[in-house]
């Protein structure tokens, strides 16, 4: 139900003016891609105009890939939506989306965080 | 500064002007009256839609052009919110989603919005407002009453050369016209402030551009703190190979050799 609420809420602040809080356009990430990525938050910068992650997901065969979300929602949007920064500090195991850019593969937009419990924050479909 | 001189005079007199005393009533009764009419902005209210007409500005040749040349050079990724720049007037009315606090005194009227962090003062003309002294983003401002809206001009603006995020020159001008009206949400009253401005700016756009933006008034939420530059500053460290003490991983006192 949580998830719902949140959904809803994050869904009315899109709609409201993610156009006019993004500070620059989004062409440069292909938004029709989700990926899904599972591991441990390594670094996590809550700011803003966007917050930014890395994480560590831990691949089939042992080894480790980092995944650099390099661009997300404003931290006090995310916030808003009733997201406790202290669920997605360096070492939490998290889900997360996202959308690579164009130019760089390994760079993505954090279009959405998964917690454990389901919680999902979902900035951008 | 003559330009708001004159304006601050012609708010004045228009101020007498709209509000005739009624035939039978004493007039210090009517502008008692008039002032309880008034509505307070104060409080915490978070941006709710907006509506534009045109919905494509129409420019002028010479401003056409100047859109032409900017799009070839410029892309979409070149935007100054990305460093920092005040988006200002008119632009913040309809603002980014994040709360805006209004604090309202006689004699003036404070805008804090979360977003970029930015604030507009809004001065009564009735009450001596000052000069401007050097053009700003946000403006000069002298506002009215008439009735229960407020009437703002804003003059001064520092130019705006950003030709798809509604561009601005030095003799732009904003008309707002401030109201709050109670709508139904979820079955409760609830107060929204209804702006309705219109931007001239004869350089730019060969007809006025006008847009009502709505605020719902919630009390519920909190001002954050919004520091725009940590980005940057992050992009600079990384540029230079430095890295900053992590102060968190300091021993606890005690604990420290």
């Amino acid at each position: 139900m949580k998830a719902l609420l949140f959904g809803t809420l994050a869904a009315a602040l899109t709609a409201i003016a993610w156009s006019a809080a993004a500070h620059h356009s989004f062409a440069i990430y292909d938004m029709s891609q989700s990926i899904e990525f599972e591991g441990v938050v390594e670094t996590l910068k809550m700011r803003n105009p966007h917050m930014a992650l890395t994480l560590v997901q831990t691949k089939p065969d042992g080894t480790k890939q980092t995944i650099n979300f390099v661009e997300g929602a404003p931290a006090n949007m995310i916030v808003r939506m009733g997201l406790n920064p202290a669920d997605i500090a360096a070492g939490k195991p998290i889900k997360a989306i996202g959308a690579p850019r164009r130019d760089d593969p390994n760079a993505f937009f954090l279009k959405a965080i998964i917690l454990p419990d389901g919680q999902t924050f979902s900035v951008i479909n | 500064m003559m330009k708001s001189g004159l304006l601050a005079v012609a708010f004045a007199t228009a101020l007498t002007a709209c509000s005739p005393p009624k035939a039978g009533s004493p007039p210090a009764a009517d502008a008692t009256a008039a002032q309880e009419a008034r509505p307070d902005f104060s409080g915490l209210w978070f941006p709710a839609g907006r509506q534009q007409d045109p919905q494509r500005p129409e420019y002028t040749p010479p401003a056409q052009a100047a859109l032409a040349d900017y799009e070839k050079a410029f892309t979409l990724d070149d935007d100054p919110g990305r460093y920092c720049q005040w988006p200002g007037m008119p632009r913040a009315v309809w603002g980014a989603p994040f709360t805006v606090e209004i604090q309202q005194r006689p004699q003036d009227i404070t805008i804090y919005w979360e977003g970029y962090g930015m604030y507009r003062k809004i001065y009564m003309a009735d009450h001596s407002p000052p000069e401007p002294i050097l053009p700003s983003v946000m403006g000069h401002s002298v506002a009215h009453w008439e009735g229960a809206t407020l009437v703002i001009e804003t003059t001064n603006l520092k130019p705006y050369p950003y030709m798809t995020r509604m561009a601005t020159s030095s003799d732009a001008t904003v008309v707002e016209r401030m109201r709050v009206e109670e709508r139904d949400v979820n079955g409760q009253k609830t107060k929204f402030i209804v702006n309705e401005l219109v931007l001239t700016d004869p350089k730019i756009y060969t007809t006025p551009i006008k847009i009502t933006a709505n605020l719902q008034l919630r009390p519920d939420l909190q001002l954050l703190e919004y520091t725009c530059s940590d980005a940057l500053w992050d992009e600079y460290l990384t540029e230079r190979g430095l890295t900053l003490p992590d102060m968190d991983a300091l021993p606890e006192p005690g604990l420290a050799r």
